[in-house]
């Protein structure tokens, strides 16, 4: 009997809780949108963030150049070992390193101007930043000695294109390299010059130093931080250092972001509510008579306001499950918009979606508390 | 055996008007009462508090062994469901529910409801062919006949009417009263208020109040 009432309740209003119905579905459709794209937006982030290069640096204790370009010579004390670090990088590598390189830095001459030459993992470049823009070729192999890539500025300088050979000098050696391609980084790096490892040890006269390993780490700051601790503790002697500019920005716009959700989630939830109040204090006037009759056929207030909020129920439920698909589309608008990727359906967004409009809807049931004084002996007699 | 119904005293004032002022009386079981005077002498008043739509500002009314005076809110919502049953004169049906459901309703809120012996009700009361009908498809006399299979549906232990057929043509108005001769012959208690002579003569008694006080009572010969 109980579902009876229930469906005759809703099909008697249904003019005015269409209206709410509409209210409680545009309600839930932002919602579930918002947090369809807060689900999706850590991982987002992420990627967008792992755009800006290399996240993590590893460099001798007590050494603090910056993360790309620290410039040192082949007998620093600030050299590292490199079969040390990289075996015991390799023993804590995880899925989440997308990229790492070692590298060691030489100031070179070409035709007497000295220009900083990097000498790494050149296969690793692209992936250690992926938003360097090449004009010719990535070179594939990080043993390759006879190709290099050249910084932007640094071709600029020297008048050299892809195609080209460049010569460079150290300490009275020489080596020639054919000109791979020439990269726009936006940073430091337009000013140097890659060549393989093993190039620049045979340069420098080195084997196995290296200044620092950049590496590419995927993850929140929060476990970007996490990770560098577990590679400090396995690292002793070393710094394992958080690029702080990437980590902080991510950190920051992840909180804010979440704040204005959570913020819009709030002031939603106020709206859906009072929109469902004051169809609630209609019905809820309408509604006398039937309650004051209810009551004299012996119905107590929590089986008749049980019926209302029944009602208040399904249609917060309704509304949230119609918003909740509607959300997802919106939320793929709003990602290929803001991030200029899809945003993938997160399924805990529909039951977290129908809870939030069901609890809003029932806050906006307030008005129905006036139904318990209903007097049925004054609503029998007509007034 | 004790009466059904004990008054004693009984008095209710709305301000500074007294709707109720010291009336007492007795109800047998299976008694058929007609509650009549002009208005405003109180009828409507007694019988909603029988009723337990209405408290009592002194005196006593037992119905069934409870005093309607001391029931909470809740107390009084669970005596009305399981002792009394209503027939008011202007029906009040739910007007979404159907003949049907108005009848379960009174089930629903008394315990559970069994839609076969719903139907019966109905069908009792010759609405057998009209149960899916919405009061607004229906005649006055068919909705007070559902109001009638409403207020029998949990069998009851005191049936209150009041003015039963103030809103119904002469044949409907028979056909209610002819109802209301049967649960007599059936052993129901009646408690009537009604205007009309004839209508009150069909009663074992008669009760009349005059501003708010028993004036007489007359029983049938």
């Amino acid at each position: 009997m109980f579902g009876r009432i229930l469906w005759k309740l809703l099909r008697g209003n249904r003019g005015r809780l269409a209206v709410a119905l509409v209210a409680v579905t545009s309600g839930a459709t932002v919602i579930s949108g918002l947090l369809n794209l807060q689900f999706d937006m850590r991982e987002k982030l992420t990627r967008e963030f792992r755009l800006l290069g290399a996240n993590l640096v590893i460099s001798r204790s007590g050494t603090s150049e910056a993360s790309s370009g620290g410039v040192g010579t082949p007998d620093s004390p600030a050299l590292m070992d490199q079969g040390a670090v990289l075996n015991r990088l390799g023993r804590l590598e995880t899925g989440d390193v997308v990229g790492a390189a070692p590298f060691l830095y030489i100031v070179a001459r070409n035709q007497d101007t000295p220009v900083v030459v990097a000498g790494t993992w050149v296969d690793q470049l692209p992936k250690l930043d992926p938003t360097w823009k090449i004009d010719g070729q990535w070179v594939a192999s990080r043993e390759d000695d006879v190709q290099c890539i050249l910084g932007r500025n640094a071709a600029r300088q020297f008048h050299f294109s892809p195609g080209d050979k460049i010569t460079l000098n150290y300490l009275g050696r020489s080596a020639t390299f054919g000109i791979a391609g020439v990269v726009d980084a936006g940073a430091a790096a337009d000013n140097q010059i890659f060549i393989s490892l093993p190039a620049a040890e045979t340069l420098a006269a080195t084997s196995g130093q290296i200044e620092l390993v950049q590496m590419s780490v995927s993850g929140t700051a929060a476990s970007i931080g996490e990770y560098a601790a577990k590679l400090a503790s396995s690292l002793p002697g070393y710094d394992v250092r958080p690029i702080r500019q990437v980590t902080e920005a991510e950190g920051n716009l992840l909180h804010r972001t979440r704040l204005l959700i959570a913020s819009m989630v709030a002031l939603i939830l106020a709206l859906t509510a009072l929109c469902v109040l004051a169809t609630m204090a209609a019905l809820a006037m309408e509604r006398r008579e039937d309650v004051g009759l209810m009551k004299a056929l012996g119905g107590s207030m929590a089986r008749i306001v049980g019926l209302f909020l029944a009602e208040v129920g399904v249609l917060g439920a309704a509304g949230g499950l119609l918003g909740s698909i509607a959300g997802i589309a919106l939320a793929r608008w709003m990602g290929e918009r803001v991030f200029g990727a899809s945003i993938a359906a997160r399924w805990e967004v529909f039951p977290l979606t129908i809870a939030m409009m069901v609890i809003a809807s029932m806050a906006g049931a307030l008005p129905l508390r006036a139904l318990g004084k209903v007097k049925p002996a004054v609503i029998l007699r007509g007034e | 055996m004790a009466p059904l119904v004990q008054i004693d005293d009984l008095r209710k004032e709305f301000g500074s008007v007294r709707a109720l002022d010291g009336v007492s009386f007795d109800v047998d079981v299976g008694e058929w009462i007609a509650i009549m005077g002009p208005s405003g002498s109180g009828k409507t008043t007694l019988i909603n508090i029988l009723g337990g739509l209405d408290t009592p500002t002194a005196g006593r009314a037992l119905v069934d062994g409870t005093d309607v005076a001391r029931l909470d809110e809740s107390g009084l919502a669970r005596f009305r469901a399981q002792k009394i049953g209503f027939i008011f004169q202007q029906f009040h049906l739910v007007p979404y529910l159907t003949a049907l459901e108005n009848v379960m309703l009174a089930q629903y809120f008394h315990s559970t409801t069994d839609e076969s012996e719903a139907r019966e009700a109905l069908g009792r009361v010759g609405l057998g062919d009209r149960i899916e009908h919405l009061p607004g498809q229906l005649s006055g006399g068919e909705q007070q006949r559902v109001a009638v299979a409403r207020a029998l549906i949990n069998h009851p232990k005191l049936v209150l009417a009041d003015e039963p057929t103030g809103n119904l043509d002469e044949a409907n108005e028979e056909i209610v009263l002819r109802l209301l001769r049967e649960l007599h012959s059936e052993g129901h208690t009646i408690l009537m208020v009604t205007h009309a002579t004839s209508i009150g003569a069909l009663a074992d008694r008669r009760i009349d109040l005059a501003h708010g006080r028993l004036a007489q009572v007359v029983t049938r010969a």
